[in-house]
């Protein structure tokens, strides 16, 4: 199971690109238009941060970074999952919210069994979806959607749908803040950290690199896919069960409401970090990156009063945005 | 020779058979609810099945519709509510320019999604996952983040009021759509070309098929089919929601599966997709007949899709053609198996 050599042999088919270079014309100069948008829309945004008051105070750097840690946390996973190729699993903020529910239920075992038996819950939930998507090649986004409709409706057999509450508080630990930034935000350091070692360093990870970049070839030469799946999958789960303890502590309790938008913000971080969405490039340093950026965004759309409503508009455009540019940027280079 | 055709013929049908089966299983169950519990279905049941398809339906057909041009389109829950909205918000003096403004909002997002995915060549996942996001956003800032009530309620009396026992305005509206598009995919050379463009798009492209039309036409099509099912719904239920959640794009996703199209691409029928919809509406109405759960019907719908994209996926099939394939001892074993080992 050594990376096998030949990998190069089978060309992969550049979908849609009709080659004319007229196309091709168009195409730099939109890509060059798209590229002065979005350093314009920069620029604006840094002149109307200098300008809103109280966005670059110590205060509000401290609330962006401290939002970032959920959404960062499970965009992680996401991370690994678009490298893989397998796009996105629409399944990661339900699963939070479940092992939110399972770590507040079991932490009547003691703290420490709690999180330890949520992580393994995380990681066998993922694993057994990644099985099936690259085992058997399941399409990704409906098997994932799938997993959302029989995973709630199994915790509603389980917990009967109301919101489960902590025993005692033995686990509000997690809920502090050290020098001014939440527990959250620690860990989700550690977990870019983790990720990004896992990713570049062992086997595994240069594997899911070379699956993203050409599946066929990787099927033909032998890659257990069913494992790589799994694997991809599974630690896209505990990603998702360790948002999901500090979810639950955050909150002192968990219901499946946690889910809120957690699955699409991980996704928009993801692809604003500039994941490509075909699989084979992108960092989990880049996701980190991207979730800040939505993070800032967000806080000063606040700030400046707008809606909630505007916030996720921006964040839908920023998203579409970056893919073209993403996709255009590849093109080019290959 | 003969036998041969006769095998071919045999076998296209059983192939494409598949929805209406399961939609007769489900009529079977449905019509025989008195012989497994103490509840008989009404005619008063059908109704309401054929009311829940009349909105979720329209949005399996848009869905069906852009996995048969081999894409997905992940916004349409988006342009649902955003067409929900508009008509609820434009439509109090004149429910028919609400409507007509729903379809306009609808056909400038396909559009836009359809002219990016089509022009750049992008995969049209992400693009309308983006769409998705802006326009649960837009239609947030419409509304200003609540549920908005809709005060014209003759409108909704008029499209929910019972017509040859089983319809209502609404349902027939959406299985007219649903015939509009069987006859474009069936008889028109665009039905063609849109299946051509979902099973091989490169070859499609290569005989001279207009591809970019094509698929900025499915994308304008699904958009606005989306938005007419949420402003339909939206008047009939007097108010519009700014997020309906995940549920209707599961019940859309596997109706459509469970009809015959297949997300690989080029394969699919509106025929199939109602079935598969009618399929659905019905199972949920046995629940309800039956009083079971709301979490009960989750778990099969979702337990159903599982079952049904586990059995679409491409490398399941070729597994099992290879067990077979080994267990009949045929030549062609070796070559399967050397495949996939």
């Amino acid at each position: 199971m050594n990376a096998p050599a030949g990998v190069e042999t089978v060309a992969e088919p550049a979908a849609g690109v009709t080659g004319s270079p007229r196309a091709s014309r168009v195409r730099r100069l939109l890509l060059i238009g798209l590229q002065g948008l979005v350093a314009a829309a920069a620029v604006l945004a840094v002149v109307a941060a200098a300008t809103t008051q109280g966005f670059f105070s110590v205060g509000n750097l401290q609330a962006i970074l401290s939002s970032v840690g959920f959404v960062g946390i499970v965009a992680v996973g996401m991370t690994v999952i678009m490298i893989s190729g397998s796009f996105v699993s629409m399944s990661l903020g339900t699963q939070a919210a479940v092992s939110a529910i399972f770590f507040v239920w079991a932490l009547k075992f003691g703290v420490a069994p709690a999180i330890l038996m949520t992580l393994v819950l995380g990681l066998l939930t993922g694993a057994l979806q990644g099985y099936v998507i690259g085992g058997f090649g399941a399409n990704p986004i409906v098997l994932t959607i799938a997993a959302v409709a029989v995973l709630e409706g199994l915790v509603v057999v389980f917990s009967s749908g109301g919101t489960v509450t902590p025993p005692d508080g033995a686990y509000t630990f997690l809920n502090s803040t050290v020098a001014g930034l939440p527990v959250s935000f620690y860990v989700l350091i550690g977990v870019v950290v983790i990720g990004e070692f896992i990713m570049r360093r062992t086997n595994f990870g240069k594997r899911v690199y070379m699956v993203g970049d050409n599946r066929e070839a990787a099927w033909s030469s032998g890659f257990r896919m069913g494992q790589i799946g799994a694997g991809v999958f599974g630690l896209a789960g505990v990603t998702a069960a360790i948002a999901g303890v500090l979810l639950g502590a955050y909150n002192q309790g968990a219901s499946l409401l946690l889910t809120g938008s957690l699955t699409y913000d991980a996704i928009a971080a993801t692809l604003v970090g500039g994941t490509l969405v075909a699989g084979g490039k992108g960092s989990v340093w880049k996701t980190l990156a991207g979730a800040i950026v939505i993070a800032a965004i967000t806080d000063l759309l606040l700030l400046r009063g707008y809606s909630s409503g505007v916030q996720i508009l921006v964040k839908g455009l920023l998203v579409i945005v970056v893919v073209i540019v993403v996709h255009l940027r590849s093109q080019g280079t290959r | 020779m003969n036998t041969e055709r006769r095998n071919l013929a045999w076998r296209r049908i059983s192939k494409n058979s598949g929805p209406f089966l399961i939609f007769g299983l489900v009529v079977l169950a449905f019509v025989g609810l008195p012989l497994y519990s103490s509840e008989a279905a009404t005619q008063f049941n059908v109704y309401n099945a054929l009311q829940s398809s009349a909105a979720l339906g329209l949005l399996a057909l848009a869905i069906g519709i852009s996995m048969i041009a081999g894409e997905f389109d992940l916004s349409t829950v988006g342009v649902y509510a955003l067409g929900g909205m508009l008509a609820v918000k434009f439509g109090v003096d004149s429910p028919v320019l609400g409507v007509l403004i729903a379809l306009g909002a609808g056909m400038v997002v396909g559009l836009i999604q359809g002219g990016i995915i089509a022009k750049l060549g992008i995969s049209s996942v992400p693009v309308t996952l983006g769409g998705y996001i802006a326009l649960l956003g837009l239609t947030s800032v419409i509304s200003s983040g609540d549920s908005i009530a809709f005060e014209n309620l003759d409108a909704g009396l008029w499209l929910e009021q019972e017509m040859f026992t089983w319809f209502s305005p609404r349902s027939l509206i959406m299985l007219a759509v649903f015939a509009a598009v069987g006859g474009l995919l069936y008889w028109t050379r665009t039905g063609r070309d849109l299946r051509a463009v979902g099973g091989d798009r490169r070859a499609s492209r290569a005989a001279g098929v207009r591809t970019d039309r094509i698929l900025v036409g499915t994308f304008v099509a699904t958009a606005m089919i989306s938005a007419l099912a949420g402003a339909l719904l939206s008047y009939s239920i007097a108010s519009a929601n700014p997020d309906p959640g995940g549920a209707p794009l599961v019940f859309a996703v596997t109706a459509a599966l469970l009809g015959g199209v297949t997300l690989a691409g080029g394969r699919g029928t509106a025929l199939g997709v109602l079935a598969g919809v009618l399929a659905l509406s019905l199972l949920q109405e046995i629940f309800v007949i039956v009083a079971t759960p709301d979490y009960v019907s989750n778990l099969v719908l979702g337990g159903l899709l599982v079952i049904v994209i586990a059995f679409d996926a491409p490398h399941l099939r070729d597994r099992l053609t290879s067990v077979r394939a080994r267990m009949k001892d045929r030549p062609e074993s070796a070559r399967v198996s050397a495949r996939f080992k």
